[in-house]
């Protein structure tokens, strides 16, 4: 990889940071830039925007249930 | 960075969970498994892949959130990431952003997060409400806020979920389930289409049932509905639901440009109009006929790109522009198309009942609000590029780029780009192959085929300042114009086959429109220095070549040096031979004994030396004999140029090269012919000082010789320094600096105008012209009656030594011949009756020669040339014309306040 490709992904990466902030995504950079290669991979987005609506869901339930467990 | 790269989708899968739900790999199984099953059941997405209605629709969303900064902000991230292309699903991504957005004004509150943990003890219908809609191709037609809040019950952890979201993830996508630990997966069925189906019907019946408040007016007349309820209500309660369902119906049609059941196109108003027969109320009228404003502005286009397309003679610009424009209508119409699906759906259902949802006039005004600026912008640029092709069909379009609406310059300048590409192709072919391919006349540069390649680079190529487009300025045009016709030169005159990409670096002729778009970006930076390198390349080659394979400059040096007589050991010998050979009548030269005493005199002085290219090529020529004419009067030199040498000597320039030839010769000749006259005299002037009687006359022949000689140093003084020198030395800077052969020229044709002006030989010095021609006449007229006069007084002088001779012979015989000395003394008084006319002659000619002087000398005073004046101060050094002529004795100074004061 080249001097300059470097440079052109990470202003990429730069761009669809910021997208994804205006957008409030709440992706951080690495699960950003995961993303960004499975789309390019030819992954449907719709599937993974679900799967990832999931996941995070998932994870809200966790950290509340772990509260309720400190509440008991 | 680079190991992420070439991972498979499962590993990057994988990664992902971990990353958001924070576990290492080995916890998160399960719900990798969950998802590897989601993303490999669902390949293809059921939306459809267009990258600019996912951004329309990011932007339409921000602008909803009130957010118009961002909104742009966006589109400038966005354009930026579209610029640089590496990214191949820019789609994708964007629609996966989008998915996942949330309205930041909307702070996620815990109290939702637990509601999104009470809600998993609800009902499971509750709980499977579709809010995924099973609509196929839909439009976000509830309002987001209010769906979120009737779902907020349900599994939705986050509330702002977009309107695209909504819509966009629907069809055969499995309702995600919670991915709860402890609770069962439920996955998708296949069986679930039916249960989708029936889910959405539910939906449409939540949503109308929300808004009850509303719909309870519906019974209720107009006027108390007008008051209570928003106005938007009231044009559509005004009428019975099916007039406005044909509305809809109609207007979708207009749209198209097809006449509807009460919508038709009036041609007498070139208008859409509403059939007067229907009765809806007025408001309902309006609206209609805003909405038919999209069918007019869209058969404007339509037609101008129907009655372009065949037209051949249209030319490529004109046709990428209404490819373009096609490009912009195929978009049109697929947003027709959502909203005749949208319709479809609606018939199938029989939901028109629903109003929240369905199709309305009111909606299709919001929706096809932005479709309208664009469609208008359209219209606006078909108008104004009715009738233009080529290059100022570019401009055209880009001076709409100079708008400050971002939208439509974003608009245009994708047009510009299509419409520019085939001019920039022209461009490259034209710069780095020096081909033309312009059928239908579009480029700037024009051929003329007729040229011939000895006039090539005068008249073959040429601008054609009206389709220059002006994003090129022309300086640039000028340049690119320079470049092709230099190659072209290289090419048909220099026979130089070079090809293009050893003259210079850059090699690349051809472009796409990606190109064309970025060299729009970088019109001053990247364009400039592409077309600069390839001037400067092309020129530095072309002038290299002549001077290395056609020596220019050489024959530039042995003009100045045979025709401008700057090869005086040269001039000074061929004229020695030339004496007897032109004093002869004209008509009795022949060319080829001239030509044998050129070479005789190349062969004797200096000129040997020179290089046998260039004296091959000098020549004699005799121009046409007018009677009485000696051989002076016709004899010229001539110097053979062809070729690429011929370019920068044309016809023209080797004429004006002749006429300074044959005045130099003529002041040449004069020299010569008082260095004669000088000589004469003083070989005679010994001899003759035996006859007293001649004194007289002699001085004055000594003082008119040396008042002649006088002004002929200076005028020669004047022509060699202050004309020839300076000029050619301005002239050998210029040359030497050149950058493109056209400065050469141009360098070439200001030397020759100013000598040839300086010379006396333009229009403007035809009256100083003629007095130096009688000057230079009283001269040669000098030459002749000193000439005979010396001759006279010679024979005499022989007489009377011959007399003297025989007297002391006859004395040393001791006899005196009374009759011989009586014939000698006849004959001197007779001689001495010849002095005073010869005196008298002598004294006419000097009269006459100050005479002439003294005109050319007031015609000096006049003139606008400072060099000429100083040239009238040197001749009259003594002031003795001043003293005779009060015209003379203006000062310097005033005399170029009088001819300042004169313009």
């Amino acid at each position: 990889i080249t001097h300059r490709e470097i440079l052109e992904v990470n202003s990429i990466r730069e761009r669809d940071k910021g997208i994804s902030r205006l957008l409030n995504t709440g992706l951080d950079m690495e699960s950003l830039s995961i993303c960004v290669r499975l789309c390019e991979q030819g992954i449907n987005p719709e599937a993974l925007a679900s799967v990832i609506k999931e996941l995070r869901k998932a994870t809200e339930a966790l950290k509340v249930r772990s509260i309720h467990l400190e509440l008991e | 960075m680079a190991n992420l790269e070439h991972r498979s989708p499962n590993v990057l899968l994988q990664s992902l969970c971990c990353r958001i739900l924070g576990k290492n790999e080995a916890d998160v199984a399960q719900q990798f498994q969950y998802a590897v099953r989601v993303i490999g059941s669902n390949f293809a997405p059921t939306v459809e892949r267009d990258e600019f209605l996912v951004a329309e629709k990011v932007k339409k969303e921000m602008v909803r959130q009130r957010r118009e900064t961002d909104a742009a902000l966006f589109s400038e991230l966005h354009r930026k990431l579209q610029s640089q292309g590496v990214l191949k699903n820019r789609w994708a991504i964007l629609y996966l952003l989008l998915s996942l957005s949330e309205d930041p004004r909307k702070p996620q509150s815990k109290v939702a997060n637990y509601a999104a943990l009470f809600a998993q003890a609800l009902p499971r219908d509750a709980h499977s409400t579709p809010y995924y809609y099973s609509r196929p191709q839909t439009l976000p037609l509830s309002y987001p806020d209010r769906t979120s809040s009737t779902q907020s019950s349900g599994s939705m952890g986050s509330s702002g979920v977009s309107s695209l979201g909504v819509y966009g993830l629907n069809g055969p996508t499995p309702t995600p389930q919670s991915l709860l630990p402890g609770q069962t997966y439920h996955i998708a069925g296949v069986g679930d289409a039916l249960r989708h189906q029936l889910g959405s019907r539910f939906a449409w019946t939540m949503s109308t049932a929300q808004p009850s408040s509303s719909n309870t007016s519906k019974g209720l007349p107009n006027s108390i509905t007008r008051s209570s309820s928003r106005l938007r209500r009231e044009g559509e309660l005004s009428c019975p639901p099916d007039v406005k369902a044909t509305l809809v119906r109609d207007i979708l049609y207009v749209f198209q440009g097809i006449d509807g059941k009460c919508i038709k196109m009036c041609n007498s108003e070139n208008c859409y109009k509403i059939d007067s027969k229907v009765g809806i109320s007025k408001s309902l009228r309006d609206t209609t006929s805003r909405l038919a404003e999209l069918g007019w502005l869209h058969n404007k286009v339509r037609k101008y790109t129907d009655q372009r397309c065949l037209d051949r003679a249209f030319g490529l610009v004109g046709q990428s522009f209404c490819a373009s424009l096609h490009q912009e209508l195929k978009e049109y119409y697929r947003l027709l198309s959502v909203l005749h699906s949208q319709i479809q759906v609606e018939d199938d259902q029989g939901v028109n009942v629903g109003l929240e949802n369905s199709l309305t006039l009111r909606r299709l005004l919001i929706w096809t609000y932005d479709p309208k600026i664009r469609l208008k912008t359209l219209a606006a640029l078909v108008d104004h590029c009715q009738g233009r092709k080529g290059g100022e069909l570019a401009s055209a379009v880009h001076a709409y780029t100079k708008t400050g609406d971002p939208y439509m310059r974003s608009l245009v300048k994708h047009i510009l780009c299509l419409v520019s590409h085939p001019i920039f192709n022209f461009l490259y072919r034209w710069i780095y192959d020096g081909e033309l391919e312009d059928t239908y006349h579009e480029f700037f540069v024009a051929s003329d085929p007729t040229v011939k390649t000895d006039r090539l680079w005068h008249d073959k190529y040429t601008l054609r300042k009206s389709m220059i487009p002006s994003f090129i300025t022309m300086d640039k045009a000028r340049k690119v114009l320079l470049i092709g016709k230099s190659i072209n030169f290289l090419h048909q005159v220099c026979h130089d086959r070079t090809p293009t990409a050893k003259m210079m670096a850059v090699t690349k002729s051809v472009v796409s429109p990606k190109d064309a778009a970025a060299l729009f970006t970088d019109l001053e930076g990247a364009f400039q220095e592409k077309i600069d390198a390839a001037y400067n390349e092309t020129s530095k080659y072309l002038l290299d070549v002549l001077n290395k394979n056609y020596h220019l400059l050489e024959h530039m040096k042995a003009v100045r040096r045979y025709l401008l007589l700057g090869q005086g050991d040269f001039v000074r010998h061929l004229m020695d031979l030339l004496k007897p050979e032109l004093a002869r009548s004209a008509s009795t030269l022949y060319q080829h004994n001239l030509t044998g005493i050129l070479e005789t005199a190349v062969r004797a002085t200096n000129a040997q030396y020179d290089s046998p290219e260039i004296l091959k090529r000098l020549d004699v020529r005799l121009l046409e004999i007018s009677t009485g004419d000696t051989g002076w009067d016709v004899f010229s030199l001539d110097y053979h140029v062809d070729g690429p040498i011929a370019t920068v000597f044309t016809r023209e320039c080797m004429s004006h090269y002749l006429r300074v030839f044959n005045f130099l010769w003529r002041a040449k000749r004069m020299e010569y012919v008082l260095t004669d006259i000088w000589k004469g005299q003083m070989c005679n002037s010994k001899l003759l000082k035996s006859i007293p009687e001649l004194s007289g006359v002699l001085h004055q022949c000594h003082i008119l010789a040396s008042e002649m000689v006088h002004f002929v140093h200076q005028m020669q003084y004047y022509i060699t320094f202050e004309v020839l020198e300076c000029s050619w030395d301005e002239l050998w800077n210029k040359v030497q600096q050149a950058q493109d052969l056209d400065h050469i020229i141009a360098a070439h044709e200001v030397f020759l105008d100013t000598i040839i002006s300086r010379c006396l030989l333009d229009s403007n010095s035809e009256a100083l012209l003629t007095q130096l021609r009688a000057l230079f006449d009283q001269i040669l007229e000098f030459q002749n009656a000193q000439d005979s006069m010396y001759r006279s007084a010679l024979e005499e002088l022989q007489l009377r030594l011959a007399y003297e001779e025989k007297k002391k012979q006859l004395e040393m015989e001791g006899e005196w011949g009374e009759t011989e000395q009586k014939a000698e003394s006849k004959r001197i008084h007779e001689f001495q009756q010849l002095i005073p006319k010869m005196c008298s002659q002598i004294r006419v000619c000097s009269h006459f020669y100050q005479d002439i002087v003294q005109q050319f000398l007031v015609l000096l005073t006049k003139s606008s040339d400072e060099s000429l004046r100083f040239l009238n101060f040197r001749l009259d050094f003594n002031e003795h014309y001043k003293a005779r002529d009060p015209r003379l004795r203006v000062s310097l100074g005033t005399t170029r306040g009088k001819y300042s004061s004169a313009i």
